[in-house]
């Protein structure tokens, strides 16, 4: 033991230096107001201003209204693809495979695509003017909303798919088979049988799933900036803003350490459920 | 009969999921051979063959901003890799105290949007002169890439049994021959999995590069957010989407190997 512990010397000290130093940092920065050279402690006064800023309230608000709008679509959709395709064979592999390319993309690329689509004249845009739509995201703002539900659902269903997938091949088939004999439905099957054998990996991928909504930015920024006006921007868009653009660092920090909190609890509810199903996924 | 009409049912539904995937990265593809004219007049099914974009995407501070991606992603994997095999093999092989909330604040440091630490990595950076530079970048990477991957080597470690450490050590092999020997050829999957990831965060993460580099050491995917940033001026999206093919050809290159990998690894690759 005493010879080899040496060897995590490296990783602790990374770790001590690139997580919990920033952290500190964060703590220190959210008590005070540097102005200029004066720094001024004001104790929990930063911490007071957040839960009264509106725009973080409204941030808040919106991000998890898009995580339950993301969340509600991608992850009946995921199963569905998933049970489809779950009989093998070379054209399901090959699906599989293509609907698996936009998890591979970096998030700002995927923003680029959807912005190329988005645009005048973009493809999106003509196809919708052309079924007779009027569709124009960088005007109106629902519209702006619904095109950022759409590029999260067309990037990360392919995940759920795959995490269900790897439940279903786990799963014993044997009750499946019995009740197909005596005659069950497709969806009575999947209800009583398939659906109670999945709930652990589809607890873990939507929590899975909840946090990374709550931490979108590439792609929602450059898809819309945060506009029209403010309204697509999230959390993380109008901590960035506050601490880096404006450079705001007492009260930035602040923010941060708030935004940073809500996502750790979730964090800490994927760990209870990760441990709790161990071997599951 | 009825057979028919569920095959074509099925047929139709496969034929629009693949369209609903492949065209949007076919429609960039396109852009990017496109000149400026087709691409604001919206004519993209097929590429007019202009090549400035690819011109301008490869060379200039586009082709510096390359080299920068590939210097960071690279030294990303390799120092991830020196640094975290070694620690995993500790923690794999002794028990802590207290070492499910080393684990959780692992997990916290991994888990943290990156939008609420990059202020307090800005302002130390900047006191200590690594802010615009490269080792900066992978610097801060590694609050990401070292605990995912201290994460997936422990578990990949726990399962190799302990006695082949001790009959290897009884036999006078040292560790390091050991390691050289035995050890990490065992772990090559797990090598090539902790590769993957680190290579997938630091090769597509656009929130430090944009914050933590200003002009000497700008990867690409911070000079694609600028020119995708300049809205007022009218975005050259052919340029932006020549980079933006060449963001994606790496995961496409890997889409067939990764894809064995992706249900078990991704879900960890998350985190």
């Amino acid at each position: 033991m005493s010879k080899t512990v040496y060897l995590l010397l490296p990783a602790f000290l990374v770790v001590l230096g690139v997580g919990l130093i920033p952290t500190i940092s964060l703590i220190n920065y959210s008590v005070q107001t540097p102005f200029g050279e004066v720094n001024k402690f004001v104790g929990l006064e930063n911490f007071r201003k957040v839960f009264f800023d509106t725009r973080f309230i409204e941030a808040f608000q919106r991000n998890i209204t898009f995580s339950a709008l993301a969340l509600a679509i991608e992850i009946p959709f995921g199963i569905g693809l998933a049970l489809i395709l779950y009989e093998k064979g070379k054209l399901n592999t090959l699906i599989s495979m293509i609907i698996t390319i936009p998890v591979l993309i970096p998030p700002i690329t995927i923003g680029l695509l959807w912005r190329l689509m988005a645009r005048e004249n973009g493809t999106l845009r003509n196809l919708m003017n052309f079924l007779g739509f009027y569709y124009d995201p960088y005007r109106v703002p629902e519209q702006a909303f619904g095109t950022i539900v759409a590029m999260d659902v067309w990037h990360w269903t392919a995940l759920i798919c795959l995490v269900v997938s790897a439940g279903l091949a786990g799963m014993d088939r044997s009750p499946v088979l019995s009740a197909k004999t005596e005659g069950a439905t497709r969806w009575q099957i999947f209800r009583h049988i398939e659906l109670p054998a999945l709930s652990f990996p589809l607890v873990f991928v939507s929590l899975l799933r909840l946090i990374d909504t709550l931490k979108i930015y590439d792609e929602a920024t450059v898809l819309t900036a945060g506009g029209p006006g403010q309204t697509t921007e999230f959390l993380s868009l109008y901590v960035k803003k506050t601490a880096i653009d404006q450079f705001i660092v007492g009260y930035g920090a602040a923010l941060s350490l708030i935004y940073n909190l809500i996502v750790l609890l979730l964090a800490w509810l994927l760990l209870i459920v990760m441990t709790k199903g161990k071997g599951v996924v | 009969m009825g057979i028919n009409s569920k095959t074509i049912v099925r047929s139709i539904l496969i034929i629009l999921v693949t369209i609903a995937f492949v065209f949007p990265v076919w429609n960039m593809i396109s852009a990017s051979f496109s000149s400026k004219l087709a691409v604001e007049e919206g004519r993209l099914l097929i590429p007019d063959g202009y090549l400035g974009n690819w011109e301008r995407a490869l060379s200039g501070s586009w082709a510096e901003g390359l080299v920068n991606s590939l210097i960071i992603t690279i030294s990303s994997v390799l120092f991830t890799l020196l640094i975290s095999f070694p620690a995993a093999y500790v923690i794999s092989r002794y028990h802590f105290m207290a070492d499910k909330h080393i684990f959780f604040w692992f997990l916290a440091t991994r888990m943290a949007p990156a939008a609420a630490l990059v202020l307090p990595y800005l302002v130390i950076f900047r006191a200590v002169g690594l802010w615009d530079t490269i080792p900066g970048v992978v610097i801060a990477y590694f609050g990401f890439n070292i605990p995912l991957s201290v994460w997936l080597f422990t578990s990949f470690m726990s399962v190799i049994p302990k006695e082949i450490d001790n009959q290897a050590f009884i036999d006078g092999y040292s560790l390091w021959a050991y390691f050289r020997k035995i050890f990490i050829p065992l772990c090559m999957p797990a090598i090539g999995v902790v590769s993957f990831f680190t290579w997938f965060f630091s090769w597509s993460d656009m929130f430090f590069a944009t914050v933590l580099t200003s002009f000497q050491s700008k990867p690409l995917n911070a000079l694609l957010m600028v020119t995708l940033g300049r809205v007022g001026y009218g975005v050259e999206y052919g340029l932006a989407s020549a980079a933006g093919v060449i963001t994606i050809i790496p995961g496409l290159v890997l889409l067939y190997w990764a894809k064995t990998y992706l249900s078990k690894g991704f879900t960890f690759g998350r985190i």
